[in-house]
């Protein structure tokens, strides 16, 4: 225990000391203050103009976050996976002489301090927002605090340190929690769907006796319920409830014996957390299930040429290889949001609407995704990590450029699929259609260069953070120029004259980005 | 003593170790040899107390997952994991907290000159190299004063004079009467450390020996001579 006390203790020290030292620390801080600013704010002014600060409305959106959180909970403690440990503390902590019900209430000190803090903001918005008396916000912050987590903390010793109920109990468990919070959005959504859908509808909801009598996440709206709007008898029996439940989980969670079966689930998590966590520092999308249950076909490719070309034919063996071929998620994505924008541009008769402007449409919404999604890593960022990518014989930007050649193919499919549904809808010819095509492989193209040179620049001076505002801002400048470029041509001589310029305009600057960046495949220790 | 009794372990449909039971009396050194997938870090991780398995674990003939077995008990992993923001003697701190160890400063100084360290100490966990991480996870575990200690591949990483020092630790501990298991495919590391030496191939132990039954016997011959590998044409 004295060790576990030490541990947090130095390791929060260190952690603070170190962070006072980075100015990423500060600047981030600054946008964490403006945010919580700005979120306040709109927040004040929403319940002031929407005459919405009532303590009954205050109550259902308590509610709402009940219902969505608390289930959610307990699926990821009865999966195990709701505690995170470390490797670290799976080679120092579970081998240690501390009893393993201990190292669970350590593991979920992160989730009480969290309830703290909700339940420090959740009090200050009752009585600043809603008109809560000090007496209320206080119960509450009680209430959530210290019985919240007891009956948490019963819930994670009793998912966790089980050593007697069987796996198929907790499977059965997690199943009936989906169960459960499929009915509620069921009930919600024939509610929204026979009824005028508004929040009232949800203050109604909540407010049914059968939903406060619901176990545990029902008592809990019925505590909140006797707390903010009074006592009635289901709010009062709901939380007499609650209070026995929370007492009785508490003495069986005491009682239980363990002897730290769970350790074997923690480290395995611990592991996947780890390769997730190491995956998503790269930019890397994965879904372990899907990861897990890959299979490759069989494939072979001629490798049409010599030095760099070599890595091109290699990714395309491995994507061959793939059972999705080059496309993945991504495709699926960008097939969505082609069908919106024709589905949105068909409804809202874009055409009259827009007028001449109706073929920036699909440009303009391409421009926005590419813009704020940070994208996602492919195989061309592995081979920075193969030392063999750096021992071709070759130059940087042949390199780079095989390495890369795949992206571009990718680029021209997503981009035929956002354009596509959207230029039938509005009648763009075929010469504007594959304009808007490749003005979209251009952009993918810019993101992906501009992103390896910012990380050619500052490597990890200032974070993942610091690396994306660096993109960001390049790729602004970019699109900024780009588009000055194609309104001087749209004005001067033709809208696709504007579109074309825009997109050597873009050509010009990306190809200016890569040569740049190709400075990563110099040598490998650009990237540390 | 260090005692595994009927350990038996799992994974899905996968039997990992099937039926092992042997025992490594005080003050020697068992060494756990076995081709890759063989089951020794099955083996470590359950005496750790790391994994569930069927059988039993005695520590001092005290279950293995007793706290109080577990006061006694010192693990080196075969990839060791630091904590990031912790340097080095803040490791051996924390271990020093946890198992309530009496180890002094004047012992912990000793430990870091052994292996090197005395210019890592203020090194944050995620700034050491493998090697180092390695270092690091050996002195943590003398810093227990053990008396069982299990070593899981400990020679990988290390550099030539990090294994000189730790066969001569583990020589110490030896003559201190504590008692060692070594897992290790190295058989070159460990010629002159083992008194028992157990053989494993897919789960099960193969092969059972004492440096007295096994007289001048090289290891490597009897490795070879059990899991039939390693002929030279």
């Amino acid at each position: 225990m004295k060790g576990l006390i030490y541990l947090y203790q130095r390791t929060i020290t260190n952690r603070v000391k170190k962070a006072l030292k980075r100015p990423v620390t500060y600047i981030m801080a600054v946008f964490i203050l403006l945010y919580v600013l700005l979120i306040c704010n709109s927040l004040n002014m929403m319940v002031a103009e929407g005459d919405f600060g009532s303590a009954e409305n205050f109550v259902t959106i308590l509610s709402i976050l009940v219902f969505v959180l608390i289930p959610s909970n307990l699926v990821s403690y009865a999966k195990r996976k709701g505690l995170l440990f470390r490797p670290s503390e799976v080679h120092f902590v579970f081998s240690s002489p501390v009893s393993p019900k201990k190292v669970l209430m350590f593991a979920g000190v992160k989730s009480f301090s969290m309830n703290i803090l909700i339940g420090i903001a959740v009090a200050v918005a009752g009585v600043a927002l809603f008109g809560s008396s000090l007496l209320q916000a206080f119960s509450y912050f009680l209430f959530f605090v210290v019985f919240e987590s007891i009956l948490e903390a019963s819930a994670i010793i009793f998912c966790y340190g089980n050593e007697k109920l069987t796996e198929k109990f907790f499977k059965g468990l997690v199943i009936a929690m989906y169960l459960f919070m499929a009915a509620i959005v069921g009930i919600a959504a024939y509610f929204m769907i026979t009824k005028e859908p508004s929040f009232g509808l949800l203050q109604e909801f909540f407010s049914m006796p059968a939903i406060q009598l619901v176990p545990v996440v029902g008592w809990n709206v019925a505590a909140i319920r006797l707390i903010f709007l009074g006592p009635d008898t289901v709010s009062m029996a709901g939380t007499a409830l609650f209070l026995i439940s929370t007492v009785l989980m508490f003495l069986a969670a005491w009682r239980m014996e363990c002897t730290g079966d769970y350790y074997e689930d923690a480290m395995k998590f611990a592991d996947e957390y780890q390769e997730r966590r190491a995956k998503q520092k790269k930019g890397v999308a994965s879904v372990p299930w899907l990861e897990k249950h890959r299979k490759f076909r069989r494939a072979s490719v001629e490798y049409k040429g010599s030095y760099a070309k070599a890595i091109y034919f290699r990714q395309m063996l491995e994507y061959k290889k793939s059972p999705t071929f080059i496309f993945g998620w991504n495709t699926l994505l960008c097939f969505g949001i082609g069908i919106l924008i024709g589905a949105v541009c068909y409804f809202n008769d874009a055409i009259q609407e827009f007028g001449p402007g109706k073929i920036f449409i699909v440009p303009g919404v391409a421009c926005y995704i590419v813009f704020i999604f940070s994208g996602y890593a492919t195989k061309w960022s592995k081979e920075l990590e193969n030392p063999y990518t750096y021992l071709i014989p070759d130059t940087p930007l042949k390199k780079m450029w095989y390495a890369t050649k795949i992206e571009h193919f990718r680029a021209a499919a997503d981009g035929l699929l956002i354009t596509l549904p959207g230029a039938v809808v509005l009648g763009l010819s075929p010469a504007l259609s594959v304009l808007t095509v490749l003005l979209y492989i251009c952009l993918q193209a810019n993101r992906l260069y501009y992103g390896m040179l910012a990380d050619a620049l500052i490597g990890n001076l200032l974070g993942n953070t610091g690396r994306t505002l660096i993109k960001t801002f390049l790729q602004g400048i970019a699109i900024g120029i780009a588009a000055g470029a194609a309104v001087i041509a749209g004005i001067l001589v033709s809208v696709e004259a504007g579109f074309f310029a825009m997109i050597v305009m873009m050509s010009a600057l990306t190809f200016a980005g890569a040569a740049a960046a190709s400075v990563s495949f110099a040598k490998m220790e650009v990237l540390d | 003593m260090l005692e595994v009794q009927g350990l038996t372990k799992k994974y899905g449909n996968y039997l990992a170790v099937d039926h092992v039971s042997f025992i490594v009396p005080n003050g020697q050194v068992g060494i756990l040899l076995g081709p890759n997938g063989a089951g020794k870090s099955t083996i470590i991780k359950s005496i750790a107390g790391l994994l569930r398995y069927e059988g039993g674990v005695g520590i001092q003939q005290m279950p293995a997952r007793a706290l109080e077995a577990k006061r006694i008990f010192g693990y080196v992993p075969e990839l060791p994991a630091m904590f990031d923001a912790l340097t080095v003697r803040e490791h051996i701190e924390y271990v020093r907290r946890a198992y309530d160890s009496p180890i002094t400063d004047g012992e912990v100084a000793q430990l870091f000159t052994r292996f090197e360290l005395d210019d890592k100490q203020e090194k944050l966990g995620n700034e050491l190299s493998k090697g180092m991480m390695q270092k690091v996870s050996i002195c943590c575990a003398l810093a227990i004063k053990p008396k069982v200690i299990l070593l899981d591949e400990p020679m990988v990483g290390l550099d030539p004079a990090a294994i000189k020092e730790l066969k001569e630790v583990v020589l110490e501990l030896k003559a201190q009467g504590t008692t060692v298991l070594i897992s290790t495919h190295m058989l070159e590391m460990v010629k002159e450390l083992w008194d028992v030496m157990f053989i494993m191939e897919k789960g099960r132990i193969v092969g059972t020996f004492t440096r007295e039954q096994a007289k001048d016997a090289d290891i490597e011959e009897l490795f070879f001579q059990i899991t039939g590998g390693g002929e030279t044409k």
